[in-house]
């Protein structure tokens, strides 16, 4: 795709009149806005994390972290837990996604095909379930008769599917995948699970890459589930770890002498909420590094055309 | 996959067709069979805890085993005096996240398509994904630290440059709510929601590129007739399933961004609902207020649903 | 009834089983198949769920817990939750299946909505449990507060009866007032004079005439804010006055409609427009109203405010400009009864610190177990952490008198010490009154007393039977519980909005005045002040 759209973008500066140069200039002003806007808050989240929280408060922390100090990350990471949240999250986001790809990349192309009439009656019936629900109790049951209580399993099989992604996987299949190709791979004596594995997938990149993401952040950020579900502290993910260690360190944010008569105050309140920002840089880094993976498969693009030809 | 090149007599073909439709059809069936199971257990298992907005919750007697009560949980919420407030300033707070932040991410991804140079646009791309991943905790309390009064960064920036008159309080003043809540879930979320426009964008075709370059299109027009039909369907798909959150507001956000000040508009459904639950642990009234909003969200997806599928073939289902 | 027994027995094993199938963790794996029987050593064993606080340490690392569970010669297996109970709780208690013990984990409306899962110990103290009884009889009204409205008994109370009065301390800048030359106010004129010294000098004295802030607060329904100057008007708040409720002369009132409240609302609104408040005092979130009167290193930023005790409202390095502040006159020749709110209730009484289950095996057990924590130098470890060299909580001296240690971990305070390293004041407890003398507490309660013994006159003065309002002690029926609800949510809706909007506009207050009033109470007041006075009346009647 780089190549193809250098070479086109290049074609177009030829023949560029000043309609074109002013495509340039807004995308250009836009994306520096756009970038600018971003960036500085998650600079401000950075500093803050290592700044006194007092005068972030304060807003006396603008441009450069004051007071610089690690009370933070060090509450985070001299709590062991954290290692054995990061493994049961990945081990999680990990079983969980594949499960999740391959529950929903097969039924999103099977709804798909115009042929396959019980869709009819099966996609309301999915699409129900987007906006019903039993509410968290049934639920809760339910997930006790099955034995899942308190398993791993339950943070995997839980949310196997997400009805909105099936739509979006399935509508990419309906819409950028010719039907021609299709046809032609009928008359070739293709079944529909050799077409699917060796035509519609690998076709599919950019979108199976977005859903994954999609299903992928979906997990990493799981805090409902575990809260409800899991009770040893050994299979707590990430999430779980982290709000824990938050609160124990903003223990006295809500209000020192109320409650029971605490009797204690937010002593510690120059670093409470360093934790607060520290917290999400923690939790965060692992997913922004596995997006630059995903990434180069929405620049690459469908080579379709190429398919046809 | 290679094309196809023997030509299959027509005979054979015919012969097979019905045998070859039902085998298809078999095949189909054992791939969505999955879900179906999936969904039969996970969703509709619990389907019937629904029953809880017209029962009295009665432990004694099981979960759904009190007694029948009929409309009253959701009577209980027609008459009461914050009915209207609560679905008015709901409503008002989804449309207007709707109506701007649902074009923002298309804007973002057609921006972001047309950079040339492919680390600014790798750059640009994983700076806006980022503050997704901040929680409503931090989100609100950087807008604490930025839009206040008295200290806060953005808040001086708009006042050096009169953007907004000098005694205003962004956190507080009634007038600011909407728009600080609904510019904030812009900036938090139009990276990510862009990344599924920016996917679909990478699947057109490039030879409609140089249809277009030869017919003299210029960069705009590009946009127009090239790249905007491209990602058509899915940007009918996902406004039509933004239709079905006409009346969801997201509670942490909205909770933590209440003040004394702003309450008169930044009471809603889910905050209520909590205001009166969280004291009395009701669960009838809670459910019934929920479902009440549900079958709201609900209606306007499908009638998004059929428009679309008048208008443009397009449609969930 | 029978067979719901057997049913809950078989789910009650079925979740054993379960947790047992899922469980990798070391505390589980010596779990044998015979939990809820004997132990080889002949213990009882039991399951226990606390809802600790976020410092607390694992329960298993205190000794004296370990030594307690010895003593009533039972096996414990703890499930701790630190956060996040309120969401885990309806799902569990709802699917029937509890541990035998919970501790902290229940409130008055779990009981009436999930009636029949928890067990009536009213006769189980009876039997088994002397130390509750000691309790009872040396203090009859925590039994007034552990019976429920149908007369049963489904969690044991607890008692500290060493917490301060009051919840909250008014204090003013005394280094201020000293660089300005300025007295101590004793009225709200002299204050409001104060103020606008503070406002037009420089009391911090670093040069910046711009940089201090007055008066700051928190919203009105919080805990320190200026609503504890209704007591100058001779309006007697108590025991955190939430929602606005109080009584005086037995009748119960919600300050929200009380012409005092008008007469206060139109000083601070005449305050804030001379811009004397804070601009972000409505708005600003606690980080935020804590952090400002922290200052800058050894400059102060706020000269009068409120707070539970000088270093943590103004941290260590300015505590010491401030003072308390005795409540203030009205006018120099106002003659009104002056209050301070009397919180002691609300700071040494809670309720429901253990229940059982009701198809617990293992009741008497469980009795005996909870009775232990009742004893009051146990009850003292429960609070202030083990007396033993695991624990260092707290010193016995040997001859009947006990200290409170100083954190043996350096970089804790004295606060977060207690805490990390016991149940601290979530626990099941009974500090008898004749140990009050005995005791020696902590460097950081000792502060809170001597700082709020300005107000002890007030507060010894005010009436229990007329002037405070106990709501701890007060029931509902499921009925009044929800209708109570309900109409809350209405009021706050309107008194919410109406006290920030009277503070931070211009406009007319004695003109909205008539008009405010009459729609709070068509919004339930009226009905919400009958049902409270018709509990708080069947209060008044268990008083001797």
């Amino acid at each position: 795709m780089s190549r193809r759209q250098a070479s086109h973008s290049q074609s177009l500066n030829v023949s560029g009149g000043i309609a074109d140069r002013l495509y340039t200039l807004v995308v250009a002003v836009i994306s520096i806005a756009a970038f600018v806007m971003v960036a500085y808050p998650l600079y401000f989240i950075i500093i803050a994390s290592v700044s006194n929280s007092t005068m972030v408060n304060q807003g006396q922390v603008i441009l450069w972290p004051k007071a610089v100090n690690f009370y933070g990350y060090e509450q985070i990471f001299k709590d062991t837990r954290i290692w054995q949240g990061y493994m049961n999250t990945i081990i999680y986001t990990v079983l969980g996604t594949l499960l999740n790809l391959l529950v929903t990349l097969p039924a999103a192309y099977a709804l798909s095909q115009r042929k396959f009439k019980a869709r009819r009656f099966i996609m309301p019936l999915f699409v129900i379930t987007m906006y019903f629900g039993g509410g968290m109790i049934p639920t809760y049951l339910l997930i006790r008769d099955l034995n899942l209580l308190n398993t791993p399993w339950v943070m995997i099989v839980n949310g196997a599917i997400s009805v909105y992604n099936l739509i979006i996987t399935r509508t990419f299949f309906e819409t950028s995948i010719p039907e021609e190709l299709h046809e032609a791979a009928t008359l070739d004596g293709c079944s529909h699970f050799r077409y699917f594995v060796s035509v519609v997938v690998p076709l599919s990149k950019a979108v199976i890459s977005v859903i994954t993401l999609y299903y992928m952040v979906g997990h990493w950020n799981d805090f409902f589930n575990a809260l409800l579900y899991i009770n040893t502290d050994s299979l707590q993910p990430l999430q779980i770890v982290l709000r824990n260690i938050l609160l124990s360190n903003q223990a006295f944010a809500g209000g020192a002498g109320s409650g029971a008569g605490a009797g204690a105050g937010s002593y510690a309140q120059q670093f409470a909420d360093q934790i607060k920002y520290a917290v999400i840089i923690v939790s965060t880094v692992p997913v922004l590094i596995i997006y630059p993976f995903i990434q180069k498969y929405f620049e690459k693009g469908v080579m379709i055309g190429a398919v046809k030809g | 996959m290679k094309p196809a090149q023997t030509t299959v007599p027509p005979q054979t073909l015919r012969g097979n067709g019905w045998l070859r439709k039902q085998a298809g059809h078999v095949q189909l069936w054992l791939m969505v069979l999955p879900a179906v199971i999936y969904i039969a257990i996970f969703c509709y298992g619990p389907m019937y805890g629904i029953q809880l907005a017209f029962r009295e919750f009665d432990f004694s007697k099981g979960l759904t085993g009190g007694d029948w009560a009929g409309f009253k949980y959701f009577e209980q919420y027609f008459t009461s005096p914050m009915f209207w407030p609560t679905l008015r300033n709901t409503f008002i707070i989804a449309f207007f996240s709707i109506l701007l932040g649902f074009p923002m991410p298309i804007l973002l991804a057609l921006v972001v398509n047309s950079i040339r140079s492919n680390r600014r646009k790798r750059i640009l791309q994983t700076t806006v994904y980022m503050p997704y991943f901040i929680s409503t905790v931090v989100l609100v309390a950087l807008l604490q630290i930025m839009l206040s009064p008295t200290t806060g960064l953005i808040d001086g920036f708009l006042k050096a440059l009169h953007l907004i008159p000098a005694d205003t309080n962004l956190i507080g003043d009634p007038g600011a709510f909407v728009p600080v809540y609904v510019i904030s879930a812009i900036w938090q979320a139009c990276g990510w929601n862009s990344i599924i426009f920016i996917a679909a964008l990478s699947s057109v075709d490039s030879q409609q590129y140089d249809a277009a370059r030869i017919d003299g299109a210029n960069r705009w027009q590009t946009v127009w007739h090239v790249e905007l039909p491209a990602i058509l369907p899915t940007i009918i798909i996902l406004l039509i399933m933004n239709m079905g959150s006409i009346l969801s507001v997201g509670f942490e956000k909205t909770f933590l961004m209440q003040n004394s000040l702003n309450k008169p508009v930044s009471e809603v459904i889910s905050t209520y609902v909590f205001n009166v639950g969280v004291k009395s642990n009701q669960f009838s009234f809670g459910s019934a207020v929920g479902l009440f909003n549900t079958l709201i969200n609900f209606t306007f997806l499908m009638l998004a649903n059929a428009l679309a599928k008048k208008t443009s073939k397009i449609s969930l289902m | 009834m029978r067979k719901k027994s057997v049913l809950a027995l078989l789910l009650a094993g079925c979740l054993a089983g379960l947790s047992l199938a899922g469980c990798s963790s070391k505390e589980n794996s010596s779990d044998g198949p015979d939990s809820g029987n004997s132990s080889p050593e002949g213990k009882t064993k039991l399951k226990a769920i606390i809802v600790k606080h976020s410092l607390t340490k694992d329960v298993g690392e205190m000794k004296w817990l370990t030594d307690l569970e010895e003593k009533a010669n039972v096996d414990i297996e703890w499930q701790q939750i630190s956060a996040d109970w309120d969401q885990k709780k309806s799902a569990l208690f709802a699917s029937g299946e509890i541990p035998d013990l919970l501790f902290n984990a229940t409130s008055n409306s779990d009981f009436v909505q999930f009636n029949g899962l928890f067990e009536d110990l009213g006769p189980l103290i009876d039997q088994g449990a002397p130390n509750i009884q000691k309790m009872f009889s040396e203090h009859p009204e925590l039994k007034t507060l552990a019976t429920q409205i149908d007369g049963k008994l489904y969690g044991t109370p607890r008692y500290k009866g060493i917490w301060p009065g009051s919840t909250a301390s008014m204090f003013i800048n005394k280094t201020w007032l000293n660089n300005l030359g300025l007295q101590v106010p004793t009225t709200w004129d002299e204050l409001e004079a104060v103020l606008i010294a503070f406002r037009d000098g420089d009391p911090n004295q670093n040069g910046d005439k711009t940089d201090e802030i007055p008066m700051d607060f928190n919203p009105i329904g919080w805990d320190f804010t200026p609503k504890l100057l209704l007591g100058s008007l001779g309006l007697p708040l108590s025991n955190g006055a939430s929602d606005g409720y109080f009584t005086e002369g037995a009748q119960v009132k919600n300050f929200y409609v009380d012409e005092r409240f008008k007469t206060l609302m139109q000083f601070l609104q005449k305050l804030y427009s001379q811009n004397l408040i804070n601009k972000e005092a409505v708005t600003q979130d606690y980080s935020k109203f804590q952090s400002v009167a922290r200052g800058s290193g050894a400059t102060a930023k706020v000269g009068f405010t409120w707070g539970w005790e000088t270093g943590d409202r103004f941290g260590n390095e300015l505590k010491d400009q401030y003072i308390t502040l005795p409540q203030l006159k009205h006018h120099a020749d106002s003659t009104d009864e002056l209050y301070w709110s009397d919180d002691y209730y609300y700071q040494n009484y809670g309720s429901n610190a253990v229940s059982v289950s009701a198809s617990s095996k293992n009741k008497e057990a469980a009795i005996r177990f909870i009775d232990a924590f009742y004893e009051p130098v146990v009850s003292l470890q429960v609070l202030f952490g083990g007396m033993n060299d695991t624990d260092k909580g707290m010193k016995d001296n040997g001859d009947g008198t006990y200290e409170v240690l100083p954190p043996a971990d350096a970089s804790l305070d004295p606060g977060s010490w207690k805490w990390t390293n016991s149940f601290a004041d979530n626990g099941p407890m009974y500090i008898a009154d004749a140990l009050k003398d005995k005791l020696t507490l902590g460097s950081d309660m000792q502060n809170v007393l001597k700082e709020k013994a300005v107000y002890d006159e007030l507060l010894n003065k005010a009436d229990q039977k007329t002037n405070v309002y106990p709501q701890n002690f007060m029931k509902y029926s499921t009925e009044d519980t929800n209708t109570l609800a309900m109409n809350q949510a209405n009021i706050n809706n309107i008194t919410d909005q109406k006290w920030a909007n009277w503070l931070t506009t211009k406009v007319d207050i004695e003109k909205e005045w008539a008009a405010y009033v009459a729609s709070v109470n068509s919004s339930g007041l009226e009905q919400n002040l009958q049902i409270r006075q018709k509990a708080y009346e069947e209060y008044l009647s268990t008083l001797k």
